[in-house]
């Protein structure tokens, strides 16, 4: 039996509301602040978009929404995810999981798949929908109710739709590149509790320096840093040209469906390296030593 | 389960499991066969614990331990779908709603009925849709055992399941353990330290002191092999002479004085008194203290 889907459904039950307010609160202030706050365009931009200003606002909204939302959950799942080895030590219910027959790699692997890729996914889409609504009240306040149901929705949502898909296919890409990082983080909040962090940053900092200094060798920095921009470069590997055709007017957005799929080839062509061989390798490691750490640790208290 | 021995659910041989130089555990041995209630007695550090966790593959020992026919430590998960297991008091996440925790172990736990749990927890007076941390520990208890016993399992490992509970929790955790989960056929192994309130329901004992097995042992073997002879305190000297196992005050009766031998004791030593059944606590005292000890004068 596939043991998987009932420790994914655990996370659902135990994090959903949480969930819950991380969309809905950030959702609900802009919503908020759009409604009665002040919405300043400046008069050049207005007249360099011309009338594709409704569209562009409207993909703005969505895009934006689904970014914010995006970065949140991240974020969030990030602290969760480095906290997740002894979160079932502080009500000594890590007892009664134990005594459930699932392995100790499904129950460390379950939580990692929800906070590092479904959360920040359905972050993503729920910031999608939610950016509609957005969209709405902006447009409202701009340009008046009625634009928003003349907007050219067929144009917009392959725009929107392969902005998305970027960012979905990326993830899972930015995650192969951060997983050293974030499993290690992982592994030290499990001996070290909450002073991962601590040492991971001073470790980090301490021996990029001591490397460079002493033995002029910069490996652990530009590895560290590598890590970083590659997993940037998964989720939007060529933003700056986004930038230049999303300001070039309306047109631009229909090459979003072609520009996405461009970016993500070149995410990918990125894969094949010594960096991410390594990586993948050192996230294993740190992975299978959890194992260990949980099987040693549940016969600890006898 | 073993193929040779198909009515024997746990074979230990010479277990033993070690904390660094420290035999927690050392070098047991012992049955558990099929429809059988063992107590696991021992002192706090005695290694039930370790033993208990040994036996669901949560640490390793040495020597031989087949369970239902498994290794414990690495067919931990095969194993645990046959057995189960309440490792502490009041465990379950404090986070889930009792309908989560039905919801979970459904999918996790292959034997497990989600209708029987409920079924159960009707006759408790935890609900479906109460959160874990609003219930009290006696509760939680209760909820646990309900989940627990909607398993169709061989084995229950039960490690001090009710303490720190008041008497009417602990009630109630027994009979639902015996009126909805022992069937004659299914084997429970149970570590308490509230003895006498057992020991009508167990049908073995296994004795543990310092990590050694003392004693492993039917109720009804116990009974004929020890015997207890209750005695005034004018001949306990000659009593004393005999080298009992134990000697204690008893609180009860004329004499209040007791004393309990590994075997028949000689005639001479049975006419100074009265042969009593000694009980489980008084046995579990006898075995677990040095015998030189005389705990007539407190």
């Amino acid at each position: 039996m596939n043991k998987l889907l009932p420790l994914l459904r655990r996370e659902w039950l135990q994090y959903r509301f949480g969930w819950a307010l991380m969309v809905a609160v950030p959702l609900a202030i802009t919503l908020l602040l759009l409604a009665f706050g002040e919405i300043q365009i400046g008069a050049d931009d207005a007249a360099r978009v011309g009338d594709k200003m409704p569209a562009l606002l409207a993909v703005a909204s969505m895009a934006g929404s689904a970014a914010v939302l995006f970065i949140i959950a991240s974020f969030s799942s990030i602290i969760i995810v480095a906290g997740m080895a002894r979160r079932d030590h502080s009500d000594r219910s890590i007892e009664f999981w134990l005594s459930l027959p699932a392995t100790h790699s499904a129950s460390l692997a379950a939580p990692l798949i929800v906070h590092l890729l479904l959360v920040p996914a359905a972050a993503l889409l729920a910031g999608m929908a939610g950016g509609v609504l957005v969209s709405m009240v902006l447009l409202t306040r701009v340009v008046g109710f009625a634009e928003w149901f003349t907007l050219p929705w067929f144009d917009l949502m392959p725009a929107v739709l392969a902005l998305a898909a970027r960012l979905l296919a990326g993830l899972p890409l930015a995650i192969l590149w951060l997983s050293p990082l974030i499993m290690l983080v992982v592994l030290l909040s499990a001996w070290f509790r909450s002073w991962s962090w601590v040492i991971l940053g001073v470790g980090i900092g301490v021996g990029s320096q001591l490397l460079n200094r002493v033995f002029g060798q910069p490996l652990l920095s530009d590895v560290t840093l590598g890590l970083l921009m590659q997993a940037r470069s998964a989720l939007v590997h060529g933003g700056e040209s986004l930038a230049l055709q999303s300001t070039a007017g309306g047109e631009a957005l229909g090459q979003v469906p072609t520009w996405a799929l461009h970016d993500l080839g070149l995410a990918l062509r990125e894969l094949p390296s010594p960096l991410l061989a390594g990586g993948l390798l050192f996230a294993a490691g740190c992975f299978y030593l959890l194992v260990l750490w949980r099987e040693r640790g549940a016969g600890a208290a006898g | 389960m073993n193929a040779a021995e198909p009515n024997v659910l746990v074979k230990a041989s010479h277990l033993s499991v070690r904390y660094g130089a420290k035999a927690a555990v050392d070098d047991v041995s012992f049955t558990i066969p099929k429809g059988r209630i063992v107590g696991l007695l021992g002192h706090n550090g005695a290694g039930k614990t370790t033993l208990m966790k040994a036996m669901v593959g949560l640490t390793q020992g040495e020597g031989e331990l087949s369970v239902l026919g498994f290794q414990p430590r690495p067919q931990r998960a095969q194993l645990l779908e046959q057995a189960c297991y309440i490792p502490d008091v009041a465990i379950l996440p404090r986070w889930a709603r009792v309908e989560d925790l039905i919801s979970l172990m459904s999918g996790i736990h292959p034997r497990f009925s989600a209708e029987r749990a409920r079924s159960l927890l009707r006759r408790t007076s935890v609900g479906l849709r109460d959160k874990v941390k609003t219930l009290s520990k006696g509760m939680v208890v209760q909820a646990h055992l309900a989940l627990v016993a909607a398993i169709d399992a061989k084995l229950m490992i039960l490690d001090e399941p009710t303490l720190g509970l008041d008497v009417l929790s602990r009630k109630a955790f027994y009979e639902m353990l015996i009126d909805e989960w022992c069937d004659g056929e299914r084997s429970v192994l149970i570590s308490t330290h509230q003895v006498e309130e057992i020991e009508s329901l167990l049908s073995d004992v296994l004795m543990l002191n310092e990590g050694k097995l003392v004693l492993s042992i039917s109720l009804e073997d116990m009974e004929k092999r020890f015997v207890g002879v209750s005695h005034d305190a004018a001949v306990a000297e000659q009593i004393a002479a005999a080298h009992p196992l134990l000697r204690y005050r008893t609180g009860a009766g004329p004499s209040g004085n007791a004393a309990i031998f590994d075997g028949a004791p000689p005639e001479h030593v049975q006419a100074l008194g009265q042969r009593i059944r000694p009980s489980l606590v008084d046995l579990f005292v006898a075995l677990t203290r040095k015998p030189e000890l005389d705990r007539t004068h407190f």
